[in-house]
């Protein structure tokens, strides 16, 4: 690879916007305080890039790592050390040669002017806007130092506390996680705010969340996207589901919102929120009431099957009906079409549990497809996400602790710190785990205090809820180290950041927790400015650390991506994937062999079969059964739903110029009914509030949300101050704690009002 | 030879892939943009933010459609006409319409930066840079299709949305219509516009509360 350096400085200097605002800060000798660091005025460049035939490029393997069901296969074209655009790999039937619109913008946020460039302090303090460049060694100084000193104070290092995420999924990123473990016993932040009462609910069910391939999609008969909007946030499902209905199958999309895969469905089925889990135990009675149920498949794989029925007997279909907001008729015409068709499927999107009765409702959904014995079947399934295919090594994170580390009392004792009562056993410690959906509270109430956090693959504040109390928990801190490509509003609260590479800039492993593909993401370009990567990182911090304390972190102290990367695979992975290297990635993803989940009737459940009746269950606390669970009672006027937006993902991408082409600004979607009541109309400027916060955004009136709810997505603009968080609270969806460690959040179980201002 | 884009509403997602896969592949400035998805239904495509429709004819008529606002969507660029304006008024011969393939070329090298493609189009394609002086617009990725590869756009649809037709093929002859419903695209125009339309459809029941 050869690199060029006019071509690459000349992209960093670009964009006409910056220079204009540079200059005013220049006039106003405001530089040092800006995040970037000082950057000179350049004249804008001209970066558009004649296609100079295919020879001319270098190609690289890449994947998006993103937390996206797409998790797209990407052909990058780089020439002269820089790249000048990419593609979706031909080699991925999925990707089929094409990402989505965010991943057609990763060379502008590659060489976004935008990128955090050097390590930065914020010297006037966190919030203050006040930055200083410092060198990645008086980085590392300062941190290693605070630890130790932590370390020396407490007595044990359970004040250092981390929380990542979904920022980036490569499988080489969880060297963050074997970061904290390699300096001693700290504080992680447990669960996931996307899909846990989900994965505990077909855990619960089926012992795993394993999906049959998205693929086979095309040959469905009938396929029910419930609460799942793939046309915006899966699109390249979304050409088995137009090829199944070409062929004739039946698509019906059941979901509050005229989504847009709703506008592309054969039928949609608006229902009222938190209504799905009774509306899916109401078909599953109209089916077994028409006799239509699968019984030979039920009797040979299911446990629980006599005390579900019981239990649906009790269940009156006016009921239904009514809390559903449904016709008695409808739900039996949608119900017996779906008994009838085979093989039939439901695809369950992550909305749908994002509510107080979230695991219940997926459990009553995985019931329905269980009883017309869909599960086990080609083309059919209880469609959630897999994770299959993620049996890698996780060397990465796989470090030992420091001898003589302290950290919580494990077992028994869990949740009490201390070395034990004098005569007993030397206790066995333990990592100390906070709920990652209530991050404020908890490092606010953290005992011992958490001191310092350690933010990585994760924009907190554009995640977490309770935007304010967030705001209290960071500034109570001692130490915020963020680790980001932007300056964001986590960066905002943070003490020092650090810049990390993007995913063209490493050696990693992809693969997707919706479709059956493995790609790895090879280096294409040198890391730009002075970024590292998450697993460099670990390596300055653990040399410096040894430095001033010899033994004081067991993470090697020098790392090479690639070399690390291939460390991750196994005989498992190779014989999954048909391969007998992972260098045979560098010709182009490849894909897992075909497996239908549970065809063979086994299940992972203690029973060994399809659990109706969940002992398990019970041991948490719920319902043994998929039974009806009301949802959250609100607690102001207008529900609050914050899906998931085609131009971004979480707070991803929609910082971007060229994606602020395609949608400029943020809105709150208000139903015709309530504007008119309200006296809104499109454009306006209304505020939103709720008891957590307020929120001022334009106002666009439309059908396409019911009456009493407002909608605004989920998304973080650069230079806008709209955070739908700011609106969110952090109450818990019913499950998660199985599988995840922690509670999901009721999302959409938030509830606001508003006003035209 | 008339190449054409063919653009099928109906499985249209609106997701913005194709006027970004043609940023990734020619980076143009910011506020220019040579492909761009257009909503059906309401007002809000003929608030033009980029001077796509600088013509009075696009605002004599209302929209024909009622179709719920951001669930329906045309892609729109370039229509390389069969009888292009562009190419008639450009005094540099930076517009050519080649003569095999129908696609409307644009030299960046010859243009001289007078505007007249942009004034002359009725669909507002030409778009004029400030920054260099100069016109632009889709190419229809004539270099990529030189090595037998599809324009950006093309490739990059994930649902096969926007295909590359021959409209002189008889093969083609009834793909789709020259009627982008909803907007009024200048039908009748005496440039003759190659793209076709297929229209969308709302599902065929719709159960609301």
């Amino acid at each position: 690879m050869s690199t060029h350096p006019s071509p690459v400085d000349a992209l960093l200097r670009e964009g006409v916007s910056r220079r204009n605002f540079l200059k005013g800060l220049l006039a106003s000798g405001a530089v040092a305080s800006f995040p970037g660091g000082a950057l000179a005025a350049e004249p804008y460049v001209d970066t558009k890039i004649p296609f100079t035939g295919k020879k001319s490029y270098t190609t690289f393997r890449n994947a998006c790592p993103r937390n996206c069901y797409d998790t797209c296969s990407i052909k990058t074209f780089v020439k002269d050390g820089v790249i000048q655009f990419i593609e979706g790999a031909k080699e991925s039937t999925f990707t089929n040669g094409g990402t989505c619109v965010k991943g057609n913008s990763y060379v502008r946020r590659v060489y976004s002017p935008d990128r955090i460039k050097y390590p930065m302090m914020q010297v006037g303090g966190k919030g203050s806007g006040t930055w200083k460049r410092i060198s990645w060694d008086e980085a590392m100084d300062t941190i290693a130092k605070k630890l130790l000193a932590i370390k020396k104070e407490d007595g044990h290092l359970l004040g250092a506390a981390l929380t990542k995420y979904s920022g980036n999924f490569g499988i080489t990123h969880y060297g963050v996680e074997g970061m904290f473990s390699s300096i001693g016993y700290t504080t992680r932040f447990a669960g996931t705010p996307c899909w846990p009462a989900g994965i505990d609910a077909q855990n619960l069910d089926m012992g795993a969340m394993w999906c049959n391939d998205p693929e086979e999609m095309k040959d469905s008969k009938y396929i029910i996207l419930w609460g799942a909007n793939p046309a915006a946030n899966s699109v390249h499902s979304m050409k088995y589901i137009f090829e199944a209905k070409k062929k004739g199958a039946k698509v019906v999309v059941i979901d509050p919102v005229f989504t847009e895969a709703a506008s592309k469905a054969s039928e949609w089925i608006q229902v009222k929120v938190g209504s799905d889990g009774l509306l899916a135990l109401g078909m599953a009675k109209i089916i077994i009431d028409a006799n239509m149920h699968d019984k030979e498949w039920l009797a040979k794989n299911t446990k629980g099957y006599k005390e579900f029925k019981a239990y649906l007997d009790t269940i009156n279909l006016r009921d239904v009906a009514e809390t559903s907001g449904l016709s008695l008729e409808l739900i039996s015409q949608i119900a017996l079409e779906f008994a009838k068709a085979d093989p039939a499927t439901i695809w369950s999107g992550y909305g749908l549990q994002r509510h107080t009765n979230g695991g219940s409702m997926i459990r009553a959904i995985d019931a329905l497809v269980a009883i017309t014995g869909n599960i086990g079947k080609y083309a059919g399934g209880s469609r959630y996400g897999h994770l299959d295919t993620w049996g890698f090594n996780y060397h990465a994170m796989s470090m030992e602790k420091p001898a003589g580390s302290v950290g919580y009392v494990g077992g028994k004792r869990m949740g009490e710190f201390g070395h034990g009562a004098a005569g007993e056993e030397k206790p066995d410690y333990d990592d100390r785990y906070l709920n990652i959906n209530k991050t404020a509270r908890e490092i606010l109430n953290s005992d011992p205090k958490v001191r310092l956090l350690w933010v990585a693959c994760k924009n907190t504040f554009a995640q977490d809820f309770d935007r304010n109390l967030l705001i209290e928990a960071f500034k109570s801190l001692e130490m915020v180290v963020v680790v980001d490509e932007f300056f964001n509003e986590t960066t905002k609260w943070a003490d020092i950041v650090l810049p990390v590479t993007t995913q063209f800039e490493e050696y990693d492993v992809n693969v997707s927790y919706w479709h059956y593909w493995l790609s790895i993401n090879e280096q294409a370009i040198k890391p730009l400015h002075e970024a590292k990567n998450d697993l460099e990182i670990a390596a300055l911090l653990s040399k410096k650390l040894n430095a001033l304390e010899k033994g004081s972190c067991t993470f090697p102290e020098y790392v090479d991506t690639k070399q690390w990367t291939a460390k991750e695979f196994n005989a498992g992975i190779y014989e999954k994937f048909g391969i007998s290297s992972w260098e045979e990635l560098k010709n182009g993803p490849v894909k897992a062999k075909p497996v239908i989940p549970y065809a063979d009737g086994k299940f992972f459940t203690p029973s060994g079969k399809y659990e109706f009746y969940s002992e398990t269950s019970k041991e948490y606390g719920w319902k043994a059964l998929p039974e009806y669970v009301e949802v959250r009672k609100p607690y102001d006027k207008f529900r609050l739903t914050t899906p998931h937006s085609r131009f971004s993902l979480h707070s991803q991408f929609q910082n971007l110029d060229w994606m602020e082409e395609f949608n400029a600004e943020p809105f709150v979607y208000i139903n015709t009914k309530d504007a008119t009541d309200k006296r809104v109309e499109t454009g306006d400027i209304v505020a939103v509030f709720s008891k957590v916060g307020l929120l001022r955004v334009k106002a666009k009136v439309t059908d396409n949300v019911p009456s009493g709810t407002v909608m605004m997505y989920e998304q973080w603009f650069n230079n806008n101050i709209y955070n739908v968080n700011e609106l969110v609270d952090d109450t818990s969806s019913d499950m998660g704690a199985f599988k995840t460690g922690a509670p999901g959040v009721a999302l959409h179980d938030a509830y606001v009002n508003f006003r035209k201002i | 030879m008339q190449k054409a884009f063919l653009v099928d509403s109906s499985i249209c997602l609106g997701c913005n892939t194709c006027a970004m896969a043609c940023k990734n592949q020619y980076h143009q400035d910011n506020g220019i943009a040579w492909r761009k998805v257009r909503e059906i239904g309401g007002e809000t495509y003929r608030e033009d933010q980029n001077n796509f429709l600088p013509t009075v004819t696009w605002y004599a008529k209302a929209p024909q459609a009622q179709m719920p606002e951001e669930r329906y969507y045309f892609s729109l660029a370039c229509n390389h006409c069969e009888n292009p304006a562009c190419v008639e008024v450009c005094p540099a011969g930076a517009q050519t319409k080649d003569p095999i393939t129908g696609i409307v070329k644009h030299d960046q090298e010859l243009c001289i930066g007078c505007k007249g493609c942009v004034l002359a189009c009725p669909f507002g394609a030409s778009k004029y840079n400030e920054r260099l002086g100069k016109s632009e617009k889709c190419s229809m990725c004539w270099e990529r299709q030189d090595e037998g590869l599809l324009p950006a756009c093309v490739q990059s649809c994930p649902t096969g949305s926007i295909a590359l037709i021959d409209i002189h093929d008889p093969a083609y002859a009834n793909a789709g219509t020259t009627d982008p419903l909803g907007i009024d695209y200048a039908i009748g125009s005496s440039t003759k516009p190659s793209t076709r339309f297929v229209h969308p459809s709302l599902p065929a029941k719709m159960h609301r509360l």
